[in-house]
């Protein structure tokens, strides 16, 4: 938060190692990424709708303008309860910067019939330049994993209804931040599933090697809900694992590079990973090749690719972005955006989901701490 | 079975027998700038005890469902509580004491010998004696002032039903537990065909230097900004504050509406956080109390003040800005809470990083004052709901608003201009 930084002890900008510290500093005037051109973290607004919704996780903007989104606005979804449960949240929030005014979008009845298990908003959302909203679902009925659905993903309508559900065998718990490629008349997603055999939470609880990243490929016919035409499984066999504290650990980050490159962040590997020609593969890839591990990772949340093509990354385990050169797997450096010192180390646990601003020159965050959007800029 | 005569006749008498030494007893009294508080507070007056009046260091605080059918019931018991009460804060038993000992005592007598401890009783109105479940019990929805809203829900509430509401309140003040304890206890114990019991809870106010402000468990300074008799420009004195004008209706008037939270602080976790960031969440030095980039504890916060990077001094999510009349359209309430401690209990932390197991059940029993809460508490708690750093260590698990009616005079009884409306 801006004025935990400007009073904290711990510089803002970790550099990745020597080498590119030296690198640095021989060309200080030359701007290496995007981090070291943002100078403040201003609160944006409280992302509680008057149901008492919690936890903001899914960040999505506006590509168009659309019943009741403007475009440019701000998708928040929440994942938890008014009493803070998690996988029982089932509101979807707009923020408007041209207004600064926050909005419900969409109260999903907390039951689908087509939804196994029910609603809790995930991180996987995205709108599509028709219109449509496609939201991710992985519903618990007691805020932990042991009573988790499969969950789907919900289709609304640019007014915040309900128009349709993706279920099946392929989809289970839709976790992390979407990618899309969107014609118009048809729409390419990605998303990650991390709930493949993940069981209760009690204990310790293994780590299970069962989250895939599974392509959908749509049909949108004029005035009509998309439709699914093809799935396929890209990359399968990451590490998933039930949490008490955090719900579920999987890959969350999805994010298109050049040449159909899909970059995943693996969140208990530590690392991103590549899935080489992610559009058009009809095979899964496994669990990729790695672009980078560790360093300065700290279990990689959500993913977007800057317009300078370098992807920039939330830890769940500090309050660090990271920035990553994917074309030369180097990590650039982190910068601290979350400098809340009620966790230790400062912000741990409290970012998640990710979005460049409509410039492209800043991108707003969530603080699920304080349930706030806050933007980096 | 013998019939004994009664050693005490009332408390007061004790008190006088006492009195001599206490002038030149070491006892302090609470927060006596020179002179010693007086150990009797007055029971009759303009407005109610226990408000304006100078902070006891204990409290107890009660709320009752009414259960009686009749108007006339509700009206009996509030005759034979203020009868009680005024004779509880005079020192006196709660009821004269029979000589007869084959029948239970009028007075649980625990607080025989002691002094009255400037014990003050405060009753109140919740919403439930208007109206309840849709039914107008006793003819007097009409008499429901608009100011008595029923609280939203605030951001981050996880209220519980043991915790909250109530169809009238009781709130004793004293400087000893007991005295505050015992006073409720002897109320409660004539009203049970009336009016059952539906929350409690204890409070205490740690007993510091005369002149200097409390500090709360989480060791700030709490109260600094209350409203004052002599204002500083900008601000509304404590009166106007405080108490109900023409606005509201007669038996209101010189009232007050009192609002009350049971906020449990995550201790465990405030007692883990760096003194500078806990300095950050509240807004204020630890130590000297002063607000940040200030020196003094009653400088004025320089709320517009930013560091060299341009921002705030005093962070935007801090404590004292959230607030802030300055900043809440004039928006002041006058807090006269106590901390609590109700011992230890399982709990999950709704913050990072989670913590569950056996921790405090410990806190600030939240009691403010105010002539409107709409413009009062509801005003300010809306926002700090949802923007104050301080709500990652704090949960309200209790609730609840109560219009607290004018003075009694000592030939009447508390609502009666209410009752007789």
């Amino acid at each position: 938060m801006p004025q935990f930084q400007a009073r904290a002890k711990i510089p803002r900008l970790a550099l990745g190692g020597l080498v590119l510290l030296l690198g640095h500093a021989a060309t200080a005037a030359e701007p290496q990424g995007l981090l070291e051109t943002l100078h403040r973290h201003s609160i944006v607004t409280s992302t509680v709708p008057s149901n008492g919704d919690q936890n903001p996780y899914a960040l999505v903007l506006a590509p168009v303008s659309a019943g009741k989104i403007r475009k440019g606005d701000v998708l928040i979804d929440n994942f938890n309860d008014k009493n803070n449960l998690q996988g029982l949240g089932t509101t979807i929030v707009t923020y408007a910067p041209a207004t600064k005014q926050t909005a419900l979008f969409a109260a999903i009845p907390r039951h689908l019939p087509e939804c196994p298990g029910g609603i809790g908003l995930t991180t996987a959302m995205a709108m599509l330049k028709t219109g449509w909203v496609i939201v991710g679902s992985l519903p618990s009925q007691d805020g932990t994993t042991s009573t988790k659905g499969s969950g789907c993903l919900v289709i609304l309508d640019s007014q915040g209804s309900v128009a349709g559900v993706i279920a099946g065998p392929n989809i289970n718990g839709p976790w992390g931040n979407m990618a899309v490629i969107d014609k118009g008349s048809t729409a390419t997603l990605f998303v990650s599933n991390t709930g493949f055999g993940v069981g209760s939470s009690d204990g310790t609880p293994l780590v299970v090697n069962q989250a895939t990243v599974l392509r959908l490929e749509l049909s949108i016919e004029d005035g009509k809900p998309p439709v699914v035409t093809k799935q396929t499984v890209i990359a399968s066999g990451f590490g998933e694992q039930a949490d008490k504290d955090v719900f579920i650990i999987g890959p969350t980050g999805l994010a298109l590079g050049r040449g159909g490159v899909l970059y995943v962040s693996d969140a208990l590997g530590n690392r991103v990973a590549a899935i080489p020609d992610a559009i058009t593969r009809e095979d899964s890839a496994g669990t990729g090749k790695d672009i980078t591990k560790d360093g300065l990772l700290r279990r990689p949340l959500a993913m977007v690719m800057a317009p300078n093509g370098h992807l920039v990354v939330t830890n769940g385990l500090n309050g660090q972005v990271v920035e990553i050169d994917p074309e030369t797997s180097k990590q650039i450096y982190a910068r601290w955006v979350d400098l809340n010192k009620a966790q230790s180390p400062p912000g741990s646990g409290d970012l998640f989901g990710i979005a460049m601003t409509e410039s492209g020159d800043g991108f707003y965050y969530v603080e699920d701490e304080v349930n706030m959007l806050v933007m980096a800029h | 079975m013998t019939t004994g005569k009664c050693p005490f006749a009332s408390r007061r008498s004790v008190i006088a027998a006492v009195s001599g030494l206490l002038v030149g007893s070491a006892v302090r009294p609470p927060q006596a700038e020179s002179a010693p508080a007086p150990v009797v507070e007055p029971f009759y007056g303009r407005n109610q005890g226990g408000i304006l009046t100078q902070q006891q260091r204990h409290s107890y605080f009660a709320t009752f469902d009414l259960i009686a059918e009749k108007r006339e019931d509700v009206v009996r018991i509030m005759r034979d509580w203020t009868a009680a009460a005024a004779r509880l804060t005079q020192g006196q038993t709660g009821r004269p004491i029979s000589e007869n000992l084959a029948v239970p005592g009028a007075d649980s007598g625990d607080t025989l010998g002691m002094r009255p401890s400037r014990l003050t009783i405060t009753f109140g109105f919740g919403a439930g004696l208007f109206i309840k479940d849709g039914k107008d019990r006793y003819g007097l929805a009409a008499h429901r002032p608009e100011a008595l809203v029923d609280l939203p829900a605030f951001n981050g509430d996880q209220l519980v039903e043991g915790h909250t509401g109530g169809d009238i309140s009781i709130h004793a003040c004293a400087d000893d537990p007991q005295v505050a304890f015992h006073a409720v206890r002897q109320l409660g114990r004539i009203s049970y065909d009336v009016a059952q019991l539906r929350w409690t809870q204890t409070g205490f106010l740690a007993d510091f230097p005369s002149g200097e402000t409390p500090r709360n468990l989480m060791g700030f300074k709490d109260g600094t900004r209350n409203p004052t008799e002599a204002p500083v420009p900008s601000r509304k004195s404590v009166e106007d504050v405080v108490w109900v004008g023409a606005e509201g209706p007669a038996w209101m008037r010189s009232g007050s509406y009192a609002v009350v939270r049971r906020i449990r602080i995550a201790l465990e976790h405030w007692d883990r956080t760096e003194v500078d960031f806990q300095q950050q969440v509240v807004g204020r030095h630890k130590y000297s109390g002063a607000p940040l980039g200030g020196k003094g504890e009653f400088d004025t916060p320089s709320f517009d003040q930013v560091d060299s990077d341009g921002n705030p001094v005093i962070p935007e999510t801090a404590h004292i800005r959230l607030g802030a009349a300055e900043l809440n359209d004039g928006a002041e309430i006058l807090r006269r809470s106590y901390s609590y401690n109700d011992g230890s209990n399982f709990t999950a932390e709704r913050w990072p990083p989670w913590r569950q197991g056996i921790e405090y059940d410990a806190g600030l029993f939240f009691v403010a004052y105010q002539r409107d809460p709409r413009s009062g508490f509801i005003r300010i708690f809306q926002t700090m709901s949802k923007l104050d750093a301080m709500n990652q260590y704090t949960t309200h698990v209790g609730s609840g608003l109560f219009a607290c009616p004018s003075g009694i005079t000592e030939s009447g009884y508390c609502g009666q201009s209410l009752f007789e409306a």
